[in-house]
């Protein structure tokens, strides 16, 4: 994989091989600690019922899913998740300040299709994605990957549904990245 | 594919295959043989029947009772709200939704002091901890509870105080007991206790 | 003996500063290894980059037997931990839904965090959309109720489902991991010399 690459104009990442003991000594830790894995989009959700309920109160509370949590003690930002979220945001800068991939903002697409394709996709990718977690109980991180480390069936299943998924729709959605 | 992986992948193999191997660990921490002489020897894990009257009327919620007699006998008499986890089946999961509760004080007991001992060292050996023997068992509870005695007239004044509260406990769970006979025996129908919910749908 | 928090090992008030410090590893890992472009991702799916079947995979391999060797030498209870429960249903429809913006979108919330804070706007769109999203959700939530806590298995693992052992299981996975290892480069080897080459910006 290195000699046919070479031509080609490759940030530096680390090896994934490397990368993936890391995540993995990363998320053991994590159970040791925690007693449970990591997680992403909790994050979001908890800024979606805190936005609601700012704008709407009542809704919130007489809403079956917002009310899940809402509490009296502590706003629904100060979340595991959340803080968690904001360390990913700040690890992903340490680390592209590091290997210098901090650049002012840019739309990464594919040749073929113009940087207001590309941003529309990941609207609605963002969207459904979005919607799914919450059906998934957890998105790649929290469910697919945290979930299979635990020996999770549920996990296990997000993962080949979500990946199979990927692959069947790659061939349609293949303009979009090659 | 580079030749150090085949280093990596091999350490991932031998340490996953190493698993397979591995003799199956007991999922309980088991208590010491010399703590567990020394709590043997110790009177503190008996709780009198006059306690235990209490702990019922009152309704303390922080204890729960486990006849560790047969089902039968289970059924024909037992005290009220009392669970019934018979002596051979206390190192079995569903008896630990009940055991294995923090902050809740189990007392056994069954006719006599015996078996509920015997029950109390079976749990205390497989780490329960706030495990109690109700002294006397079921023969004193009818003996002090039931149809206490009364003390001699020159017994001191604590003495009749006793016999008060057990005169008035006794109409309590002889006059009660009919009405509530249904709710008294509740049979060993346990839930699995759930996990704790951390972080449903947190991703 | 672990796990520390749910035992009350650590006292709650670092509970927040544990968290933000496993998140900055854990973001600096994702960004590190490559996830903060959406191109690099989308590669597993085309043949050209298998960087996140690499790194997935690995992680989920030696943190599956590093929890089985944690619970063997007693330092973790395994009953402790969040096994993340199965709804049968209502995850499949998830996971697929899922799956069609993963390769629309290129990310998934955590590596979108990661690309924003190296400046993709792409990455702060997807992330926008995700917000949308999980509304859209509570919104419609009252109706879907009934699907959402439907086929209820509880917090079954891998293991109870398929009537073996979970360290057998967590061998076949290493093994499934070898293998697809192997494939995905020999698979990557054929893609790169027909793929015109692509930018990573």
């Amino acid at each position: 994989m290195d000699s046919t690459t070479k031509e080609k104009q490759i940030p530096k990442y680390i090896n994934p091989y490397f990368g993936g003991v890391l995540l993995g000594i990363l998320i053991l830790l994590t159970f040791y600690i925690t007693g449970r894995g990591l997680g992403a989009s909790g994050a979001i959700k908890s800024a979606v019922v805190t936005t609601v309920d700012k704008v709407a109160p009542k809704h919130t509370e007489s809403h079956t899913f917002y009310s899940k949590f809402i509490s009296s003690e502590h706003s629904p930002m100060s979340n595991w998740l959340v803080f968690e979220s904001i360390g990913v945001l700040v690890g992903g800068l340490l680390s592209g300040a590091l290997f210098g991939r901090i650049k002012k903002l840019r739309v990464e697409h594919s040749p073929k299709i113009t940087k207001k394709t590309r941003l529309i996709a990941a609207a609605i990718g963002g969207i459904l994605f979005g919607f799914g977690s919450q059906l998934g109980r957890g998105c790649s991180s929290g469910a697919a990957l945290s979930g299979t480390a635990s020996s999770s069936f549920g996990g296990l299943l997000v993962m080949l549904f979500l990946f199979g998924t990927g692959y069947i729709m790659a061939y349609f959605l293949r303009k979009l990245w090659i | 594919m580079n030749k150090n992986y085949i280093i990596l992948f091999g350490i991932l193999v031998v340490l996953s295959g190493g698993l397979l191997f591995l003799p199956e660990k007991n999922n309980y921490v088991e208590e010491s043989p010399e703590n567990l002489m020394w709590d043997i020897a110790q009177p503190t894990r008996y709780i009198s029947t006059d306690q235990v009257a209490k702990m019922i009327i009152e309704k303390d919620p922080l204890f729960q009772l486990v006849d560790v007699r047969l089902d039968y006998d289970f059924e024909a008499f037992t005290l009220p709200k009392a669970y019934n986890i018979p002596i051979d089946s206390i190192i079995t999961a569903d008896a630990s939704d009940i055991l294995d509760i923090d902050d809740i004080n189990t007392i056994f007991f069954s006719d006599d002091d015996i078996k509920a001992d015997q029950a109390w060292v079976i749990a205390k050996r497989m780490g329960y901890k706030n495990v109690y023997v109700m002294k006397g068992g079921l023969n004193c509870w009818i003996r002090t509870i039931i149809q206490p005695e009364a003390p001699p007239e020159t017994a001191p004044i604590t003495e009749f105080e006793l016999y008060d509260f057990r005169k008035g406990a006794s109409s309590y769970f002889t006059g009660a007991e009919i009405s509530i006979d249904s709710d008294i025996k509740k049979s060993v129908n346990i839930k699995r206790r759930k996990k704790e919910n951390v972080a449903e749908g947190g991703c | 003996m672990g796990p520390l928090i749910p035992l009350g090992q650590i006292a709650s008030g670092w509970d927040f500063i544990i968290a933000l410090l496993i998140g900055i590893a854990f973001g600096f890992i994702l960004e590190a290894s490559g996830f903060s472009s959406s191109r690099n991702i989308t590669g597993s799916f085309y043949g050209y980059n298998f960087v996140v079947l690499r790194v997935f995979f690995t992680a989920v391999i030696v943190s599956m037997i590093g929890l089985e060797y944690f619970d063997y030498m007693g330092w973790i209870d395994l009953n402790l931990i969040y096994i993340l429960p199965t709804y049968l249903s209502p995850m499949i429809v998830g996971a697929v839904i899922m799956g069609v913006g993963f390769i629309l979108g290129g990310f998934c919330p955590g590596t979108s965090y990661t690309a924003i804070a190296i400046g993709k706007l792409d990455a702060i769109v997807f992330t926008i959309g995700l917000f949308i999203g999980i509304f859209i959700f509570s919104e419609v939530f009252p109706l879907i109720e009934g699907f959402y806590y439907s086929d209820n298995l509880g917090n079954i693992t891998i293991g109870e489902m398929l009537g073996i052992s979970n360290r057998l299981f967590t061998f076949i996975m290493v093994v499934i991991a070898i293998v697809a290892f192997y494939l995905t480069w020999l698979i990557e080897k054929k893609v790169r010399k027909t793929i015109t080459p692509y930018k990573f910006e």
